[in-house]
């Protein structure tokens, strides 16, 4: 029911009118003419709009910021509320070739204190090239099935802490909060310089479940 | 005259007043580039994010010194780039497909005005039934209910109405 274009449609054009953040899902890509319109029409609605003072606020700091320092680490970028955008400006930087780098953390293997191994599925209801959403314990990941193997990563975006999205369309994971999207192994895709997600340690026992080190 | 220069006039050098000026510039240009970005993606979330990532792209070039007029025409290059990215990012697409037939995400040039008007302009060309849907969704404010009730029909038939009504106001060219 809710495949139906018509209704991908009117739950986009909904979140529009409320005022809410474009959330697409693989195939809306089919509906691109009807949701560009859509976002056109609910953008213009109103009239030519003006930024929010705090926004402009926090804007005017990181310039000046930036002006003074002259680079931007992610730390700083993070501090101003701006996580993402610093990964789009680091490449920019970059790209002119200035100095230094922006700081991207090394993803480190999620290592839970007095961490212990939760069953999650059956390797057999994982299907290979699809990631499967599970929780373990206090731990959320994405298990991908690998022939006989698996693997896993967190299901937190590394920018903002929003949940991911298996995206089946190109079989990624995507993050509803902002465009940045991530391989099945965590390494973050698009022109953004987001650390990649956090590994989490992921196993087959010999009764072929699908165990994930997770918390009580 | 570029910062330094004035400050170089009044006999000392003031950094900050330089750099403060040259924010007002920018910020100014990016109250402009932030209704440009709105005014594509419909939602306040969105024009943000997407204008952060405009400013800072554009942090080298504004520390360059250049005048209003060279810095708006990058920033609007900039979000030109950005635009595109957002949407072939969200839609799954290459930039390539997307550039196809999207001329709505990618405009060429600054608008000087956008708002009512040209809403009204793009649903002036649509047919009876689709302008209606569309003012009452987006001008009025109704809900789907309410515009299958306002038009003595269902909700479904008023769903499909609106996914034809906007497909039809893709196609609707004004000019830039």
């Amino acid at each position: 029911m809710n495949d139906r274009p018509e209704n991908r449609v009117e739950k986009i054009v909904a979140d529009l009118l409320h005022g809410r953040r474009l959330r697409l899902r693989g195939g809306d890509a089919e509906e691109k003419e009807a949701i560009t319109a859509a976002a056109r029409l609910a953008g213009m609605r109103h009239g030519p709009q003006r930024m929010n003072p705090a926004f402009r606020k926090s804007l005017e700091r990181t310039l000046e910021e930036t002006q003074t320092e002259g680079w931007i680490t992610r730390r700083a970028a993070l501090v101003a509320g701006l996580g993402l955008a610093a990964g789009a400006a680091g490449g920019a930087i970059l790209g002119r070739d200035l100095s230094p780098r922006p700081v991207q953390a090394a993803a480190q293997p999620i290592e839970p204190q007095n961490g212990r191994w939760i069953d999650v599925a059956a390797l057999n209801d994982l299907v290979e090239g699809q990631g499967k959403r599970v929780t373990a314990g206090g731990v959320g990941a994405f298990v991908f099935r690998h022939g006989d193997t698996v693997t896993a990563v967190s299901s937190v975006c590394s920018h903002l802490p929003c949940e991911l999205w298996f995206d089946r369309h190109d079989s990624n994971l995507a993050c509803p909060c902002h465009p940045a999207r991530f391989t099945p192994a965590g390494r973050p895709i698009d022109s953004y310089t987001l650390p990649a997600l956090n590994p989490v340690h992921a196993r087959v026992t010999a009764a072929g479940r699908v165990e994930v080190l997770g918390t009580e | 005259m570029t910062a330094e220069e004035n400050a170089g006039e009044e006999g000392r050098v003031v950094e900050l007043p330089a750099a403060s000026r040259a924010t007002d510039i920018a910020l100014d240009e990016l109250e402009l580039v932030y209704a440009f970005i709105y005014a594509r993606v419909g939602n306040r979330a969105d024009a943000e994010d997407l204008t952060q990532q405009v400013a800072l792209k554009a942090i080298p070039r504004l520390r360059q010194g250049a005048p209003a007029s060279a810095i708006r025409g990058y920033l609007f290059a900039t979000a030109r780039s950005v635009l595109g990215a957002f949407w072939s990012t969200r839609l799954g697409l290459s930039e390539a497909e997307l550039h196809e037939d999207l001329a709505l995400a990618v405009p060429t040039s600054p608008p000087s005005e956008e708002g009512v008007e040209i809403v009204q302009s793009i649903l002036a060309q649509l047919s009876d039934n689709y302008r209606r849907v569309l003012e009452l969704r987006f001008l009025h404010g109704y809900s789907l209910k309410e515009v299958a009730a306002e038009m003595k029909s269902t909700v479904g038939a008023i769903k499909v109405m609106q996914l034809r009504a906007l497909r039809a106001a893709a196609k609707v060219r004004l000019p830039e």
